[in-house]
């Protein structure tokens, strides 16, 4: 589905090629984290705190050093001090705590020692004494009158208040008058719905090595989204200044968001430092459900008004995000997603609290999913009262170019009317909805962002290529990166061998987050390609022994034209590569930017389930996606993405939830109790592809990676309702919830 | 001369006004125009928004992006990703 | 003093033999001493399936059995699924139908994926996918996966005709 505008015809963006990396990770070759060893490395151990907020007394780390094999151990103490006001201070607070533990499996200690197996028992040495505290464990907890301080360093943002708090931010959005628009409107809905943290799930955990040298420098091979970020943050909680450590990226198992910030290096090289060996410290899946991640919970209540003629005219409502144990944006950002309609009148309050839970991080379009929870279902309820067709709703209602987003800034070019139309045309949507199931349909979108990025593309003798850039690969952007370069070039995909290169040997660039590797990193990678080509005009120019100016780019070759065109050859990338020593010297170029103009990409999810009134368990039948993508560089991999993310909202919907005790201890941290969707709770997932294009990409490009977890929630929501009557307005729709509500009923 | 517009948490510095018209050159010049007649505002904008500039979005800290008479500046929430 | 067991066993056709502790997975033997890092620890209790094996044919997960328990045993791990350079109909497929992203829960996928289609030639969509259930993918959503399964098979049978 295209455009109305005539489309280029692309040569190399838009096909499939297997994936440079593909080989090495079907053969078992690639290198994660975990499978690097270093010469005499040691294994490294965290010491975590069992309870969810003490105070530390004391920590007693003599047993531990006197135990077999052990060669270092580190606490709070052998970091640096930090203000509260400096940016890094709870991420440093984070991964190592100083005075307080802030949530159950906060690291206090760690230990580095010959075998991991001796690492863990001196880890369980470490004689640690608390003063307990009183732990704030909700929402509701944190925001009740007189209710102790979870985080006393916790100063509210944007409010430019002083005193410590449990409010991590407090902001608002408003335009029109609601008050008017639900006086006039002829239909209001009114719920409130509630989350609790699910994580992002990637299936490697967290793992790094580091190697201090005697030099004083560090390097790190570490599993990470951004290994510049690494690197900063790092040298940050150190104390170091960034020149003192090179980051190599290793293979990433998975991120979604979950890997944008570090938990393990800065450990790992002061263990390395104080026992003059490398270090390699992995978590175990235990560690990584305690003590990361997850995306925050959430109490959002919303009100909407509409007209009989199906005028979505008034938003408002409290939205309630937790960020876990450190203060951050969740709140706000939630609010933002509510952007997909026109609503006139509108006014949100966007609150995040604290509480003594592991610090919330991004989990691919960070808030957008408990937003969408809460407008969409209502939309679908307005339209089941007004007897409309949900889509039409949504058509009728539906934001396009030039209208406000909830910030009030103005909508770039967007294809939401186009994605829509994808899925009132599906094969899917066309198909009668099977006997005794329900179906249920729902919107999403993600922003996307630029920020920067560098790549430096060389030109090898032979006349292939090799484009290095800095932004780890985590959805198969390498192959993206490739299929930009040889459009540009003219030259077979096959020939360009596209790397992510360490912190020391390519420029900087921003962590792979925002869906924007694919937008940002893939722009400077066509800029360095011009530049390139542009140096291959003057070199053919000498080679002819003509001017610049009658030399042309065309095909992948430069062409002399004009009156001395006569008898001219071609001159091929490899002709020039050939004789580059002689007229110049290597044909290299670098581009960096820091890139504006990212593009919204919006999807729209229809959904068929089945729900056993007897169980409460909700079978999907057929799973459809539409998602605009731009232009889709590599069609393989936008599919791959819809499709991954819809998995993790349907996860996210039916089953995923952390249970915590009274205590603050979370009670299902392994894969048999936290459950993620395995292949048998899943149909096929169809993927429409819309393209339209971003006009400030020079393919069009919007990032994909986001959106595609946002609309699942809500269309189970609805396809739940339409099956059984019941709306859902708590997470999981698990069995024992679903029975609940039917049984209720 | 630009015409900046900012969102509920801004207003409380400006009284409740909306839409303003500032003098500046450059987005940090507006940024530092607002703090001189709004004591407080500027590091909400500095350090706390993303800002779009006739409706496109602009990376975090584009302080020197220029502005002109009728440029729309929107300064919003900062925008991220995962 | 620590006890090692001398274990012997064939891993990927080749006799090997190591040192390992009494609470020594097969896991981190087949990572830590015979260099064999394709089978991967996603969870270490059994549940995600990133270090399955073969043991005998049988899909195993290495986390769950002891060191000590290989011995005498035949090994396959995902660095055992291709003939030298030339791979196996699933490895290719899967590249070429783009199942796999990060392609951490990859090598596990492929030996589950293997054992299936050695036993069951001719799968169905639901029996492939309940074949895969012990490997977690957090990345596809399985959809790539299961075509990739179903065109290899396609391709195994008509090879074998």
């Amino acid at each position: 589905m295209t455009d109305t505008e005539a489309r280029p015809t692309y040569k190399y963006v838009g096909t499939r090629p297997i994936r440079h990396d593909g080989l090495d990770k079907v053969t078992g070759k690639a290198r994660f984290a975990a499978d690097l060893n270093m010469t005499g490395q040691l294994r490294a151990a965290i010491t975590r705190s069992p309870h969810a907020h003490a105070r530390i007394v004391s920590i007693d780390t003599s047993a531990a050093e006197a135990m077999p094999g052990v060669k270092a151990v580190v606490t709070g103490a052998d970091f640096p001090e930090i203000d509260i006001a400096d940016p890094i201070h709870d991420e440093a607070v984070n991964n190592i705590a100083r005075d307080e533990v802030l949530y159950n499996g906060h690291a206090v200690a760690a230990v580095a020692a010959t075998t991991l197996a001796q690492a863990r028992a001196a880890a369980v040495a470490v004689k640690v004494e608390y003063e307990e505290l009183p732990a704030i464990l909700s929402i509701d907890e944190a925001i009740a009158d007189g209710a102790p301080l979870a985080n006393p360093t916790t100063r509210t943002l944007f409010t430019g208040d002083t005193e410590p708090s449990n409010f991590a931010s407090i902001g608002q959005f408003e335009r029109g008058d609601v008050e008017a628009g639900f006086a006039a409107a002829d239909v209001i809905v009114e719920r409130e719905f509630t989350t609790v943290p699910v994580h992002q799930g990637y299936i490697e955990p967290h793992a790094c090595v580091a190697d201090c040298g005697q030099d004083g420098k560090a390097s790190i091979w570490a599993s990470s989204q951004g290994h510049f970020a690494v690197r900063s943050k790092t040298a940050a909680i150190l104390g170091w200044s960034t020149d003192r450590i090179k980051v190599t990226p290793a293979e990433i198992g998975g991120g979604f968001g979950g890997k944008t910030t570090i938990y393990l290096e800065p450990i790992a090289v002061r263990l390395s430092q104080k026992a003059g060996r490398p270090v390699k410290l992995a978590m175990t899946r235990e560690e990584v459900l305690r003590a990361t991640g997850p995306a925050p919970a959430s109490k959002i209540s919303l009100k909407i008004g509409a007209t009989n003629e199906g005028e979505l005219t008034t938003l408002a409502g409290t939205m309630y995000y937790s960020n876990g144990s450190t203060k951050g944006f969740s709140a706000l950002t939630g609010a933002m997603s509510v952007a997909s309609y026109k609503f006139p009148n509108l006014e949100l309050h966007a609150i995040g609290t604290v509480d003594n839970t592991p610090k919330s991080v991004a989990y691919r379009a960070p808030s957008a999913p408990q937003a969408a929870f809460a407008v969409e279902t209502l939309v679908d309820e307005i339209a089941e009262q007004l007897g409309m067709d949900p889509i039409e709703l949504r058509l009728r209602n539906a934001v396009v170019e030039g209208d406000p987003t909830a910030m009030g800034m103005p909508h770039p070019k967007i294809g939401f009317i186009e994605t829509l139309e994808a899925i009132k045309s599906s094969d899917h949507y066309n198909s009668p909805v099977p006997e005794g199931a329900g179906r249920g349909f729902a919107t999403g979108f993600w922003f996307n962002i630029g920020e920067q990025s560098s790549a430096t593309v060389n030109l090898n003798e032979d006349g292939t290529a090799t484009v290095i850039t800095g932004s780890p690969d985590i959805g198969g952007s390498r192959a993206s990166m490739a299929l930009m370069a040889a459009e540009e070039l003219g030259l077979d995909v096959h020939r360009i061998t596209p790397i992510v290169a360490d912190t020391e040997s390519v420029g900087f660039t921003d962590i792979t987050e925002g869906s924007r590797a694919t937008f940002a990193t893939g722009m400077a990678v066509v800029n360095a390609c011009r530049e390139l080509i542009e140096k291959m005009r003057e070199r053919a120019a000498v080679i002819r022994g003509v001017d610049v100016d009658q030399v042309a780019w065309i095909g992948g070759a430069a062409v002399v034209e004009g009156p001395a065109s006569e008898g001219s050859e071609p001159l091929t990338i490899a002709d020039i590569t050939a004789q580059a020593k002689m007229t110049g010297g290597p044909l290299t170029a670098t581009a960096s930017l820091n890139a504006a103009g990212a593009g919204p990409s919006f999807a729209a999810h229809l959904a068929d389930v089945l729900v056993d009134e007897e169980t409460g368990q909700v079978t999907i039948l057929r799973y459809t996606t539409a998602q605009d993508a731009g232009t889709a560089i590599h069609p393989a991999y936008v599919e791959g993405q819809m499709q991954g993310g819809s998995a993790q909202g349907i996860g996210w919907a039916l089953n995923e939830e952390y249970i915590f005790n009274a205590s603050g201890e979370m009670e299902n941290a392994s894969f048999l109790d936290y459950r993620m969707p395995v292949a048998s709770d899943l149909p096929m997932i169809e993927t429409i592809i819309v393209e339209v294009p971003n006009p400030s990409h020079p393919y069009g490009v919007r990032g994909v990676g986001e959106t595609g977890i946002v609309p699942p929630i809500p269309t189970l929501a609805n396809a739940i309702a339409a099956a059984t009557g019941v709306r859902m307005t708590d997470l999981p729709m698990s069995p024992p919830n679903v029975l609940k509500k039917i049984n209720e009923k | 001369m630009a015409i900046v517009h900012l969102q509920a948490d801004h207003r409380r510095f400006t009284g409740g006004e909306e839409v303003l018209e500032v003098d500046g050159a450059t987005v940090g010049a507006v940024i530092a125009e607002l703090e001189r007649r709004f004591p407080g505002l500027g590091p909400l904008l500095t350090e706390g928004a993303s800002v779009a500039i006739d409706g496109e979005l602009l990376p975090r800290g584009s302080i020197y992006e220029e502005v002109g008479p009728t440029t729309d500046v929107h300064f919003i929430a900062p925008i991220t990703g995962g | 003093m620590i006890n090692r067991t001398h274990v012997h066993c064939t891993v990927n056709g080749d006799e090997v033999d190591f040192l390992a502790d009494d609470a020594t997975s097969l896991l981190d033997a087949l990572r830590d001493e015979l260099g064999l890092t394709g089978a991967k620890e996603g969870c270490a209790t059994g549940d995600c399936g990133a270090c399955s094996i073969l043991v005998d044919g049988a899909v195993n997960c290495a986390c769950l059995m002891f060191a000590a328990e290989a011995e005498g045993h035949e090994i396959t791990t995902v660095e055992g699924i291709a003939d030298g350079d030339h791979l196996h109909p699933l490895q290719q497929v899967f590249l070429e139908e783009a199942a796999l992203q990060c392609g951490i829960c990859t090598p596990g996928v492929l030996v589950s994926a293997k054992a299936l289609l050695d036993h069951n030639p001719n799968p169905t969509e639901t029996e492939i996918r309940y074949a895969l259930a012990g490997n977690l993918c957090r990345c596809t959503g399985y959809d790539k996966i299961i075509h990739a399964v179903q065109e290899a098979a396609v391709q195994l049978n008509g090879a074998s005709k």
